[in-house]
């Protein structure tokens, strides 16, 4: 069968050039292909002397799976995209910022057959791109290697004088189980705990991130919080569900003039505060955005633990019986969890959905936990407030 | 014969229209069911009248549960997708409640039916039962509503 297809090849018209323009076409994408090239388009020098960068910023935006979303106007998003311009204007307005941002996207093959790479690599410094590259993700487990590896290259070694910051914008990370969280990798993994160890390769030194943000649906559990919480000062995060326009950013820029004496919390509130007002604006269903102070939290997630984790082995048993009969809601619905510490620590800004069940609900005690599926049909509709 | 051709053109057109659909339900993905919840919206802030949003409302919550019903009952849906849909469709028939008042529910206000055709299309974006529902699935759902319209 390839002979005669070479043959006709050959004796075309325009057979030189379709003949070198396939070997040039094949040469890039085998060499795309090496494991040991991985930069692709390689650095725009910041010019001019580097300052030392206070503020430090790793964004990491998962873009492999459905992240479509559409606005009122009927106009369609993808979610990481958004995200990326997003976070690429906050490193463009940071002047005295070190900024790591890492897309992982979707797998893709050219002709389905020659892999793309699957993540993209910016790192600014001081408001300017110093490198922007395309890297393999990993192929196996996701232990983020990639993007840590990246991440040691570029950063500056003075992180201990630095307010770090890590942003994760993506679906609800789960809490167990967590197949099929990639697309292109439908029997990998991915959970908090996944997450947790990465923080940990990130601030491999000791030092917690001041301020963690998971634009993520059910970011706000006990268990989330308590797994993230040994390597974040602070975290904000939506208890309820997020809308995929995920939490406005803008209170990330210009760092330098918003918290010059590096008040974190005082940042994360603010941060807090802006992307509620922007939410409410724009979506109809819940919103509910939280900051979690990890050491005044300690003890009410230390106390809910066990109940937490009884119910999290439910959901992420047999998986028919938990998605028919378990479903997320405040921890303040349920009796067991409502001890004298769910506040402590956790500042909530919440707004009910306009429409739906939960419509007169006023209030969110900033923790969601799971609960039996709540029977459905007459007089539904939630009239009383509860938690916080 | 003449009748057989006409059989065997009508049935390579169907096969023809099939693999299109797919074809364009595939390179949407999920996408494709969220724009039909956003057309729909769309539907409804272009009318004026009242009555007619909520019967846009109304149709197009009851054509994708009819999707959802016929894609049930295909033997090629596993168990979990099939817990999935009858979640989703759960989810649908609290909306035909509200939108109609029924069940408990205090009936969507007329001027409030163009905010909530967005809380629809939001809300389907958000529910987790349609994100984990397998691609193959989603895509029998497109095609079918595709159809049925």
């Amino acid at each position: 069968m390839r002979a005669p297809r070479s043959r006709t090849a050959v004796r075309g018209p325009y057979a030189k050039l379709v003949v070198s323009m396939c070997s040039a076409v094949l040469t890039a994408m085998l060499s795309s292909c090496s494991a040991d090239l991985p930069v692709q388009r390689e650095s725009q020098q910041a010019d001019g002397h580097v300052l030392t960068g206070r503020y430090s910023i790793v964004c990491v935006i998962h873009g492999d799976g459905d992240y479509v979303y559409h606005d009122n106007d009927g106009s369609e998003y993808a979610a990481d995209e958004k995200a990326l311009a997003a976070v690429q204007q906050v490193a463009q307005r940071n002047p005295r910022a070190d900024v790591f941002v890492f897309h992982q996207r979707p797998r893709s093959h050219v002709l389905f057959l020659f892999p793309l790479r699957d993540g993209d690599f910016y790192y600014y410094r001081d408001g300017k791109l110093v490198t922007e590259l395309s890297y393999w993700r990993d192929q196996e487990q996701s232990r983020f290697d990639a993007e840590v590896e990246l991440y040691r290259r570029f950063r500056e070694d003075n992180l201990g004088e630095m307010m770090n910051v890590f942003l994760y914008c993506g679906h609800e990370i789960p809490e167990a189980g967590g197949v099929g969280y990639d697309a292109s990798y439908p029997d990998r993994s991915f959970t908090v705990h996944d997450l947790a160890g990465r923080l940990e390769d990130f601030t491999r030194d000791s030092t917690r991130f001041d301020l963690v943000v998971l634009s993520t649906c059910f970011g706000g559990t006990p268990h989330t919080i308590g797994t993230l919480g040994p390597f974040a000062r602070y975290i904000i995060a939506s208890p309820d569900n997020l809308h995929l326009s995920y939490f406005d950013l803008h209170s990330l820029e210009r760092l330098d003039v918003s918290v010059p004496g590096g008040d974190v919390l005082a940042l994360a509130k603010q941060f807090a505060q802006h992307a509620f007002d922007r939410l409410t604006g724009d979506v109809q269903t819940a919103v509910s955005v939280a900051v979690y102070d990890v050491e005044r939290t300690r003890d009410f997630v230390r106390s809910v633990r066990g109940m937490y984790d009884h119910a999290l082995t439910t959901v992420s048993g047999e998986t028919q019986a938990s998605i028919t009969t378990m479903e997320h809601c405040d921890c303040a619905d349920i009796p067991a969890y409502v001890l004298p510490a769910i506040n402590e620590g956790v500042d909530v800004f919440y707004r009910p959905a306009r429409f739906g069940r939960l419509k007169h609900k006023q209030s969110h005690s900033g923790w969601e936990c799971w609960r039996e599926r709540a029977p459905r049909g007459a007089g539904s509709q939630i009239t009383g407030g509860a938690g916080k | 014969m003449k009748g057989t051709n006409m059989r065997s053109r009508r049935i390579y057109g169907a096969i023809v229209m099939m693999c299109v659909l797919a074809l364009t339900a595939f390179a949407g993905g999920k996408g494709e069911l969220q724009k039909y919840f956003s057309n729909a919206a769309a539907k409804v802030k272009a009318t004026d009248d009242p009555s007619e949003k909520r019967a846009i409302l109304t149709n197009s919550f009851q054509t994708m549960s009819k999707a959802l019903d016929m894609v049930q009952q295909s033997p090629s849906i596993s168990k979990e997708d099939g817990v999935r849909i009858d979640l989703v469709k759960a989810t649908l028939q609290e909306k035909q409640d509200e939108l109609a008042g029924m069940n408990g529910y205090v009936r969507v206000p007329d001027a409030q039916l163009n905010a909530f055709s967005h809380y629809v299309v939001q809300d389907m974006e958000q529910a987790d039962q349609m994100i984990t529902i397998s691609l193959v699935t989603l895509l029998l759902v497109i095609i079918l509503i595709v159809l049925i319209v």
